[in-house]
């Protein structure tokens, strides 16, 4: 029938959600106050200012890596010209919007090395260069100033990214400009390969060397891939929120949520692939240098971390999506969504607070302030940014293609 | 044109959604034999036609689920079970190392399954249809869509049949003739499909040659498995190392774990460098069949299994009318009855004359329970009845 039921673009998708502004500057608010206090209790709590970096650097990775999802998508969709994805593009959009406050929201965490402070990056720490021929070594890429070089291009890069895509997008809501589109293809594949190379040195840098001595050439494309996963587990859950308050209803459809069930199902798989790459040969190789990582993820409750990451993460959401029926039904895809949501947050977490109490997993109310407090920055930046604007790209050339479409 | 020959009737349509009406008509008429045709995939089609969704997505679980398990079972079988071999200290079957392989017969069988269940659930291949040879049909690849329902069908009535396509807004409707032409394979295909099946053997056939035959020059090697690797060899020469040599020698002062032996006459034979006789351990018949068991692997060959110096390369190289070749002492020789074990170590530790060393092949405990052998061996032929257990005696009479 698809080809052949003509639809009115415009009109029907003309929705623009109001009403947000208010909403996102009371969470920037909220989250700044949280902000505000997660800090007080970094200078009160003992071994506070530890803790208040490694939490900062989860809260900020967590919604730096939704953002760096988001830019990914949109790229793709122009990389391979997708017809089905245009009306969930504008939320990408907005998502990938955050990098460059997100980006800012690092430098709490990469200031502290320029001053020799190693409570988060052990190798910042003088002492540790002192005692450390192989940190000797590493020290030409891994110093404070050369760190603050680096990230500033990555959030330049994400930054210049998204304002090149993000405008024209936006524009072409007004003019229909089709050349918009075609300006975004031919830019999709270089853009995607300044993409992958920032995010893997940006994982590199800001997860991979909290354990200096440690390396993994496949390292950038795992965090890579959980950021897939959370992104896609997010858009379902934003494109629900906006059927639920009515803009997107009717609009985006069960084909849809069909399509982002398949694209959160297939990079779940490709998590757990990647990550069993990365654990599969330095198991197999058994070098101390290397499998010191994983032996540290599998000390005290850390195993049960671990354990909970290859259950909940993989293999439990692998089975529980793999079946077209859950795909196409919105709560039961929300809810593997919000789960898959949460695991990326506790793959986040394996990843960076080892290195905090390599005795065994612990969670302090530092940790919960700042992820509130950036979740709240974070979120009422996305709000004022999807207030006024139109939420689906209303002169998309393909828009009529992305309404219309089914699966077989 | 006789109802027999008449395969169906195929009504065309122009646009999907008369298509889809007249599917409907057609299926609320009670026809089950019937099918719609279209250049494209039609969305929604498969509920108005009353096709029910696939079973093939079973199928292919169960077809993964047979890779996952075949795998582990087999990794498990081979690996841990049936030929154990332990490789760089690894668990003889752990579930990480079994994981790629598994992960890839899962696929393998899924996509097969997907495949050929495809295939066999659509019936194909199917290398003729009458359809194809009816005049309109051609254009529902193009721009047509058209449904035919087989005279098979129980509700199907020529006439009535045909009432009813024309009354669903079909452009036309024409009848479709069984296709009488034979079914038997043509001649000419057999007899190209022997002559290519006797050309498609010939290279097989070469290799098999290649592969099995005995040839004076050295074989062609396509598939060299692991016969050429650039790895070092036991005495071959390497420039990696300054003394040239590829085999290493222990740093100086070291001993492998293991390897030490205190007692001076149990690890040389000697007593302050002077050859001892008697046994440094004690001698039960643990040790004795120890001794049996290695003096017939590495002995044997030349001084005989008996001790008599005929053993099978002596035999072969007297054949030969070998000149250099020196004959392996007899065992039982007048002088041998009489060295000190010491020598009889010895011997073997370091080769003697033309004989060579055996201690790479020995460990120093096997070499005494060599000696321990063949001092009963020497004893076999000097014994007396006495030696012989009572109960067994009468054996010898
Ligand atoms: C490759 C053939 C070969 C093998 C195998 C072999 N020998 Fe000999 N053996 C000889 C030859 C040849 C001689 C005589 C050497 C000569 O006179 O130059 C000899 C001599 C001897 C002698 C006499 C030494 C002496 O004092 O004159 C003894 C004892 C002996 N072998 C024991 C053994 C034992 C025990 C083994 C098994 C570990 C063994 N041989 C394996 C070929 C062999």
């Amino acid at each position: 029938m698809s080809a052949h039921h003509h639809v009115s673009a415009p009109e029907r998708t003309r929705v623009t959600p109001s009403g947000l502004a208010g909403r996102g500057r009371l969470a920037t608010l909220f989250g700044a106050a949280l902000c505000v206090l997660a800090v007080v209790l970094g200078f009160v709590q003992e071994e506070g200012m530890a803790r208040l970096q490694h939490g900062w650097l989860l809260a900020v990775t967590f919604f730096v890596t939704l953002g760096l999802g988001g830019l990914f998508f949109v790229l793709v969709q122009y990389l391979v010209r997708a017809g089905w994805s245009v009306v969930v593009r504008r939320l990408a959009e907005h998502l990938a919007g955050s990098l460059p406050l997100m980006g800012l929201l690092l430098l709490p965490v990469v200031i502290p090395t320029l001053f020799g402070n190693g409570q988060l990056y052990h190798w910042a720490d003088p002492h540790e260069l002192a005692e450390s021929h192989l940190l000797q070594e590493k020290a030409p890429y891994l110093n404070g100033w050369f760190l603050l070089v680096r990230v500033a291009i990555y959030v330049g890069v994400w930054t210049l990214l998204v304002r090149a895509f993000n405008r024209r997008s936006l524009a072409q809501d007004d003019t229909g400009d089709p050349s918009m589109t075609i300006w975004m293809q031919k830019r999709a594949a270089p853009s995607v390969l300044a993409f992958a190379l920032t995010l893997t040195f940006f994982a590199f840098d800001m997860l991979m060397s909290l354990s200096y001595e440690w390396f993994s050439t496949i390292f950038g494309v795992y965090v890579f891939a959980g950021s897939a996963v959370a992104l896609f587990a997010t858009l379902v859950l934003l494109a629900l929120r906006f059927e639920g308050r009515g803009e997107l209803r009717g609009i985006v459809t069960t084909e849809h949520y069909h399509d982002l069930g398949k694209l959160l199902f297939a990079f779940v798989f490709f998590w757990g692939y990647i990550a069993f790459s990365q654990f599969m040969l330095i198991w197999y190789g058994d070098i101390p240098e290397e499998t010191v990582w994983f032996q540290q993820r599998w000390v005290g409750s850390w195993k049960y971390v671990s354990l909970l990451l290859l259950f909940g993460h993989f293999l439990l959401p692998f089975v529980g999506l793999l079946s077209r029926h859950v795909k196409r039904n919105r709560s039961l895809l929300a809810s593997w969504a919000v789960l898959l949501l949460l695991m990326h947050l506790v793959d986040l977490y394996w990843l960076i607070m080892p290195t905090l109490s390599p005795e065994g997993a612990s969670i302090g109310l530092i940790d919960f302030a700042c992820l509130s407090g950036v979740g709240g920055l974070f979120l009422g930046g996305l709000w004022r940014r999807i207030d006024g604007k139109p939420l689906v790209p209303l002169r998309d050339p393909r828009l009529g293609e992305s309404l219309a479409f089914q699966n077989l | 044109m006789s109802a027999s020959n008449l395969h169906g009737l195929v009504a065309y349509y122009a646009d999907v959604d008369s298509l889809l009406a007249a599917v409907r008509r057609v299926r609320e008429a009670g026809y089950q034999r019937f099918d719609a045709h279209s250049p494209f995939p039609v969305h929604g089609i498969d509920p108005v036609m009353g096709i029910r969704p696939t079973v093939l997505p079973w199928l292919v679980l169960g077809a993964g689920l047979t890779g996952c398990a075949g795998a582990l079972l087999m990794q498990w079988w081979t690996n841990g079970h049936d030929y154990a071999f332990l490789i760089s200290g690894k668990p003889l079957f752990g579930l990480p190392a079994a994981i790629p392989v598994t992960f890839e017969l899962i696929i393998l069988l899924s996509a097969f399954m997907t495949f050929f269940g495809m295939l066999a659930l659509n019936t194909l291949p199917l290398l003729s249809n009458p359809l194809l040879r009816t005049a309109g049909f051609g254009r529902v690849t193009a721009d047509r869509f058209a449904i035919s329902i087989e005279a098979a069908d129980a509700c199907f009535e020529s006439h009535a049949t045909r009432e009813l396509l024309a009354g669903t807004g079909a452009l036309s409707v024409e009848a479709c003739e069984s296709d009488e032409s034979s079914a038997v394979v043509p001649k000419w295909i057999k007899q190209l499909t022997m002559i290519g099946a006797a050309i498609a053997l010939i290279p097989p056939a070469l290799i098999a040659m290649e592969r099995y035959g005995t040839r004076t020059t050295p074989r062609i090697h396509v598939i060299t498995d692991m016969d050429f690797q650039s790895k070092a060899k036991a005495q071959s020469a390497s420039l990696l190392f300054e003394d040239g040599r590829a085999m290493r020698r222990p740093v100086e002062g070291t001993l492998a774990v293991g390897e030490w032996i205190e007692d001076e006459y149990r690890a040389t034979g000697k007593v302050a460098g002077q050859l001892g006789t008697g046994f440094p351990y004690e001698i039960d018949r643990a040790v004795m069949e120890r001794g049996r068991q290695r003096f017939d692997i590495y002995c044997g060959v030349c001084h005989g299994l008996d001790g008599l110096g005929r053993g099978p390369i002596a035999v072969r190289a007297e054949s030969l009318e070998e000149s250099a070749w020196v004959p392996p002492t007899n065992l039982h020789d007048e002088r041998l009855l009489t060295v000190p074990e010491g020598h009889l170590f010895e011997v073997i530790t370091n080769g003697v004359r033309n004989m060579p060393a055996y201690a790479a092949q020995l460990s120093v405990d096997d070499r005494w329970a060599v000696v321990a052998y063949l001092r009963a061996l020497q004893r076999s032929r000097n014994a007396s009845i006495e030696d012989v257990p009572t109960d067994q005696q009468r054996n010898f009479k």
